[in-house]
């Protein structure tokens, strides 16, 4: 288990990346861009197309990441980039690790529950960083299918209820208020840098770049069909629904016999976004792992002491996610085109040929 | 190690010394010509008929040489070998396998006249099929080997056989199909049958520590069936078989999880009939894990899971239940597992009484009492019988069952995801003999799914598993 396999990047490119953006950002899109929420989501996701494009290419060079920095600046300066890069995304799971907290408190509970019910999550993610970077590959071949499903039933529970005239006319907010828009939604669009970690870990094919970009954009298409139906239903509340998947299917008529029987694809996503969301977490114990060695209980050691570190976060940002969330999608919000979009394209100008002392 | 030697007394008495139990008989008598002999055996595991008929009477009118080349001629058994070791000897004699000394003579013969008690073959009752063959193994090794040969009569069909434990001596035999089996499978197998030093194997499944790559797994890394023609469709695959003597449940090795949601039926059935009844089986086992654990998170934390409906029905039944839904869910799973202990270890006609009081006396009661309420049993009743759907996964999913239960009544829904999340990053980090155990779902073998939880047509099915990576790929022509 060394290897991830090429199906399996395509499998989280196109089903579990999607997941990450149907929580708090279709409410953070209709703030600003209200009906035309779709236009600053396509703009990010062609970004990000790029990004993702240019990580794929960076794969047929064969090195993994440290390997491709060191080969251009040497070890020492190589080690100080990739400590930085690991810092960004530790910092990118932040917004992730509190959307996920506040949708299980709101999602999973009745009344709300006390932190300690989101504490376990920690112990998962201290168990998932101890493993090899390699074994989320064999996750994303059962996650996959679990994605699809579940996003499937949620839209199939939604479908009825939407009505798709509440996204014209078109270009109601203009240019700048989509442009605002698209820039509050920069923190969640960091899928490629999620990528870096994982180069060397698999082998690039033959238009692997192009498939991997169409892959992506085809997850892309599915989370704009959600927003769509998102605001088909909620139209100008829809700002007001932070826990967007949960919350569509609930209009569904069966549900009066039923219960509430899209649970079972709520809960499904749910458990699919669990590993997503570690996914930042990892990667970056990778990246430091990549640039100080591996040594035995190095991983374990790492993965225990970040979840310590962000259950801690967590707790003392409990009541202040209103001011974490401006301050990402507000003045912090340029570190995520400049860490996951503009890198990864710059990352194609290092030094092609491997040298003998990288 | 010590051989015997010309004079017959000293051996006899050497051997004798070995084994001084007192089922240990010597019988000596003479040829025709004064020649002595002695013939060293068990009582009660070997045959004295045939050792009277085709070894002691001949030799009672032997007038040739004492050399073991012309006693042999005139014994009247297929099964004659020579050995000098006492060592050796003495184990041949605790086989069942009577020894003959004769004067003069420096080594001994073994007659193979072991007198063997087996039971018939029959149906096994934790694999039944209703159509497909109804065979077995039972517990002599060597019946069972002789039921798969006949089931794979190829050359390339191997069985060595390997004495594991110190003082059981247990034969296990080694199957495998030269050229389909992964020769590194087998090397690696033979090498941690070797390396068993455990005093003895009373069963196949001490076997199966000692197989394991994760010997305090939760999920089982080696397949175990009763049946030799799951057996030998396992081997044909690519898989390599163990059989141990004195258990009617053979090994295998790779081992998949998929395979206990197959059964030999599958194969007897219209495809679209085998790939319903997986589906079922997937189905049942989920919700034996599943359903206690979410009717006790939804009653305490998430109400919104039940219809208004069932919610009103519920909440009439769980009224005045002195318990928590958590600790009732808990009660009456400790119940069911307490009466299926019971009625697996029960002598049969006690069977009967078990059932009475388990579903009246306990049931019927404890409801009418107010210690549980109807759902309660309704739901474990639903979950055991899910469980038996897969009954090769009853002690995993027993536990996991348990587990999700305690997790849902102490973080609720979200815990149950959480739980399941570990268990999904369990399974696809679980390899054994470098095969992952949820192959062919992760990592995803696209041909090999066409006898996964979905059953293709048999003419579809034209190459072996992928996942075992068989070197004889094609079975089909």
């Amino acid at each position: 288990m060394t290897k991830i396999g090429r199906r399996q990047i395509y499998f989280f490119l196109a089903c579990i990346a999607p997941v990450g953006k149907l929580v708090f950002l279709p409410a953070q899109l209709a703030d600003v861009a209200k009906n035309d929420l779709l236009f600053p989501a396509a703009m990010q996701y062609l970004i990000q197309t790029a990004a993702v494009f240019c990580v794929l290419l960076l794969a047929k060079r064969g090195m993994n990441f440290f390997e491709l920095l060191a080969n251009t600046f040497g070890k020492i300066a190589a080690r100080v980039l990739i400590t930085v890069y690991a810092a960004f995304l530790f910092f990118a799971a932040l917004l992730p690790l509190l959307e996920q907290k506040l949708f299980v408190q709101s999602v999973f509970y009745d009344t709300l529950p006390s932190l300690v019910a989101f504490a376990p999550f920690f112990l998962f993610t201290a168990y998932l960083c101890s493993k090899p970077l390699a074994s989320y590959g064999r996750t994303w071949d059962i996650l996959g299918p679990l994605a699809i499903v579940g996003f499937a039933g949620i839209l199939a529970f939604s479908f009825g209820s939407a009505d798709f005239a509440a996204l014209l006319p078109v270009g109601a907010v203009g240019f700048g208020g989509i442009w605002k828009s698209a820039v509050s939604a920069f923190s969640w669009f960091f899928d490629a840098a999620l990528l870096l970690p994982l180069l060397g870990k698999f082998d690039y094919e033959k238009g692997m770049a192009w498939k991997g970009a169409l892959f992506y954009l085809a997850g892309g298409a599915a989370v704009l069909l959600f927003l769509a139906v998102f605001y088909g239903i909620f139209q100008e509340t829809a700002v007001n629904q932070l826990f967007a998947f949960s919350t569509t299917s609930k209009y569904f008529s069966g549900i009066t016999m039923l219960g509430r029987i899209d649970y079972i694809f709520i809960f499904t996503l749910g458990l699919v976004m669990a590993f997503y969301v570690t996914l930042p977490l990892q990667g970056g114990i990778e990246c430091l792992l990549l640039a100080y060695g591996r040594k035995k209980y190095l991983p374990t050691a790492l993965g225990v002491a970040v979840s310590a570190a962000f259950l801690t976060t967590v707790l003392l940002l409990d009541y202040r996610f209103g001011d974490v969330l401006k301050a990402i999608t507000g003045a912090a919000a340029w570190i995520f085109p400049v860490f996951a979009s503009a890198l990864p394209a710059l990352m194609l100008l290092l030094r092609r040929e491997r040298r003998e002392t990288a | 190690m010590k051989n015997i030697t010309g004079s017959l007394k000293e051996s006899t008495d050497a051997l004798k010394k070995l084994l001084p139990a007192e089922d240990i008989l010597t019988f000596s008598f003479s040829s025709a010509e004064g020649l002595a002999f002695t013939v060293v055996f068990a009582d009660a595991i070997t045959n004295k008929e045939v050792l009277g008929d085709q070894v002691i009477r001949p030799l009672m009118h032997y007038e040739g040489k004492p050399a073991a080349e012309e006693i042999g001629k005139c014994i009247v058994s297929p099964e004659l070998r020579t050995e000098k070791e006492l060592e050796k000897l003495s184990r041949e004699v605790l086989a069942g396998n009577p020894v003959l000394l004769w004067e003069g003579m420096d080594e001994a013969v073994i007659v193979g006249t072991k007198l063997v008690f087996v039971r018939a073959i029959s149906e096994p009752s934790t694999d039944v099929a209703v159509k497909g063959p109804r065979e077995g193994f039972i517990e002599d090794v060597k019946i069972n080997t002789s039921l798969v040969r006949r089931r794979l009569k190829t050359g390339e069909l191997r069985i060595e056989m390997i004495e594991v434990g110190r003082r059981s001596k247990t034969v296990v035999a080694l199957c495998y199909l030269d050229g389909t089996s992964v020769k590194r499978n087998v090397e690696e197998i033979k090498r941690k049958l070797n390396k068993i030093d455990i005093d003895i194997v009373p069963d196949s499944s001490y076997l199966t520590h000692f197989l394991a790559s994760r010997p305090y797994s939760l999920v089982k890394q080696v397949g175990t069936t009763e049946k030799p023609d799951i057996f030998c469709a396992k081997i044909a695959e690519g898989r390599v078989g163990l059989i141990v003597d004195g258990s009617p449940i053979a090994l295998t090795a790779p081992y998949l999880l998929i395979e206990d949601f197959q059964s030999s039926e599958d194969y007897f059935v219209p495809p679209y009939r085998a790939t319903f009844t997986r589906l079922l089986r997937l189905f049942a086992l989920l919700v034996a894990i599943y359903l206690p654990a979410f009717y006790v998170a939804a009653q305490l934390f998430k109400l919104q899971l039940f219809p208004i409906k069932l919610l009103l029905t519920i909440s009439g039944s769980i009224r005045d239940i002195p318990f928590s839904p958590s600790l009732e869910m808990l009660l009456v799973l400790l119940v069911l597992e307490v009466l299926n202990e019971a009625s697996i270890r029960m002598p049969k006609y006690v069977g009967m009484a078990l059932s009475v009081v388990g579903a009246l006396v306990l049931g019927e009661t404890a409801v009418s009492a107010g210690f549980v309420s109807t759902p309660a049993i309704i739901i474990i009743a639903f979950s055991g019988i899910g469980l038996y759907a897969v009954p090769n996964l009853i002690e995993q999913t027993s536990v996991l069952r348990l587990v999700m239960l305690l997790v849902a009544g102490s973080v609720g829904t979200y815990g149950i995801i959480l739980v399941t999340a570990f268990v999904i990053l369990y399974l696809v980090t679980t390899e054994n003999m470098g095969v992952p155990l949820i192959a062919p779902f992760s990592p995803m073998v696209g041909r090999d799914l066409r006898d996964s939880l979905v059953k293709y047509n048999l003419g579809s099915l034209q190459k072996r598993p992928g996942t075992l990576k068989s070197p004889n790929k094609r079975r089909l022509r």
